[in-house]
């Protein structure tokens, strides 16, 4: 059988600097409780519903969909979930009367009863905002011919949390930014970016730290714009972003201590034996930047975004299939990158 | 419980998330929260004046004078201590208070934007006069509807289902 690409096995636009797009929804039933106050019984009740809009007979959707059995899922499977980006870390703190279900690709997710009954998510390789963005919308339309969302004509869509209100929506970029992160721009960078109503923070988002240079800008507002209005905004702030790491890593690119990390950075996973996350993703991120430069050859950027997300923790216990001690991971994870970067050259 | 992070006050807020393959939880006070980004919208704001109140009016306070959303049970209490909101009534319940809060978060407090029901998806292609085979064009039709669910070309498929149902109740 032909093996479904993930989307983050793709590059896309701009994917020098930008590794995904993220669009999500929030949308919440009409007829029940937000999560917090609803029962076991009442977020089966919910699930149920949400899985025959999209599954069942006549649904558009149900030849891309699958519901994913979260209960029979290992610790390890769930982290891993949240290591692709397909739910939030939230969601797998505890899965009771939760479900996922997935497209094919993993470029699709509609998360159950999380913070709110539903959250559509559409992932995409790339700056593709407008293109992801047209999908989530098609999703939601399909599940409100179906399903009755919570909506009110001053308010928009009614959310748990009122950050959300309104549109319901948050447009996320994946940016890598080791360049402006190495001078020291990030910090005055995201002091000015909240007040425009944009987020900058770490990959996993809210409160998760820096690594590798790799960041998530969002939007923050969601009430008095319209999606197409905030998507534009958040798409010209991330050119902005863009056109000055590029610039910097112009310059960057004929410092000879610059390139000397890159050529090392190569080296070190053409030949480590063992390799810890934090290292494997500090090289990668030099390698990336390398790759985007022209200045190495033999793989490509979809390669190292593959094993920006294969060499995570718990993807990679899931990929083993057993239980590994931490230096036995990084046994495993030194193997992984070796084969991957093996044809690396200046 | 104390704040893990200054472990001085007492952990109000509660934050779960990744660290190194690991499902992560920390319990923090409400400072050492904001420090890392996880703020509650309401603190510092209605809360605070919240319990000034609660201050005065301690001793006369009683449960049957507390207002209460009739469909969930949430007070307005509730709503400021957690920072989210019960169910979609307590919007209309709560609105007056809610909305200079809200105003506070978005700058604006009035929706533009996507609403639900109307599908602007369904454009019926106007090609059904050239009937040659009914059952011909039903396979056809149902051979593309496959091809755009496959493509994820759900607003394609939008359309094809929707005449596919039409020739199978008309036929």
């Amino acid at each position: 059988m032909d093996k479904v690409m993930k989307w983050y096995e793709k590059a896309g636009a701009e994917s020098d600097v930008v590794c995904s797009t993220r669009i999500r929804l929030a949308r919440n039933l009409k007829d029940y409780p937000f999560a917090a106050k609803n029962t076991i019984a009442q977020k089966k009740e919910i699930a149920e519903k949400v899985k025959e809009a999209v599954l069942s007979g006549s649904s558009l959707m149900k030849d891309t969909f699958s519901a994913i059995p979260l209960e029979n899922m290992k610790q390890e499977e769930l982290v891993s979930l949240v290591e692709r980006h397909v739910v939030s870390p939230e969601f797998i703190s505890n899965i009771e009367g939760r479900e996922i279900i997935l497209s094919h690709d993993e470029s699709i997710s509609i998360m159950v009863n999380e913070e709110d009954h539903i959250r559509i998510q559409v992932i995409r390789e790339g700056l593709a905002l407008h293109e992801a963005y047209e999908m989530a919308d098609k999703i939601d339309t399909l599940l409100s011919e179906r399903l009755t969302f919570a909506f009110d004509d001053q308010l928009g869509y009614l959310t748990h949390c009122p950050t959300n209100l309104g549109t319901g929506m948050r447009a996320s970029l994946m940016l890598h930014l080791p360049v402006l992160t190495e001078f020291g721009a990030m910090q005055r960078l995201s002091g000015n970016l909240s007040k425009l109503g944009i987020t900058i923070r770490g990959s996993y988002g809210e409160g998760t730290q820096v690594t590798g240079g790799m960041y998530q800008l969002s939007n923050r507002i969601t009430l008095g714009l319209s999606e197409k209005e905030a998507i534009e905004n958040l798409q010209s702030i991330a050119n902005q972003l863009i056109t000055e790491e590029r610039n910097l890593r112009g310059k960057a690119a004929d410092n000879l201590m610059m390139q000397d990390k890159i050529s090392r950075s190569a080296g070190i996973l053409k030949s480590a034996k063992m390799i810890s996350n934090q290292e494997c993703l500090n090289c990668l991120s030099y390698v990336r930047m390398g790759v985007a430069a022209n200045l190495l050859t033999g793989i490509n950027i979809e390669d190292v975004n593959d094993l920006w997300v294969s060499v995570q923790p718990a993807t990679l216990l899931t990929k083993i299939g057993k239980d590994l001690t931490s230096q036995e991971r990084d046994i495993e994870r030194a193997k992984i990158v070796r084969s991957k970067c093996e044809n690396v050259k200046e | 419980m104390i704040c893990q992070e200054c472990k001085e006050k007492n952990a109000t807020v509660h934050i779960k998330t990744i660290v190194n393959g690991q499902l992560a939880e920390y319990y923090l006070c409400a400072d050492c929260a904001k420090e890392k980004g996880y703020g509650n919208v309401f603190v510092n704001f209605e809360n605070d004046f919240g319990n000034l109140l609660g201050g005065f009016l301690g001793g006369l306070s009683n449960p049957h004078q507390i207002e209460r959303c009739e469909h969930c049970g949430s007070s307005f209490a509730d709503i400021t201590a957690k920072g989210k909101i019960g169910c979609a009534h307590c919007y209309d319940k709560f609105r007056e208070e809610l909305l200079p809060m809200i105003q506070r978060i978005h700058g604006e407090a009035k929706h533009k934007g996507k609403r639900p029901g109307g599908s602007a998806l369904r454009i019926p292609e106007p090609n059904r006069q050239m009937v040659v085979s009914e059952t011909g064009i039903l396979d056809a039709k149902k051979l593309k509807l496959k091809k755009a669910i496959e493509e994820q070309d759900f607003e394609r498929a939008a359309v094809l289902r929707d005449e596919i149902k039409e020739i199978e109740q008309n036929g």
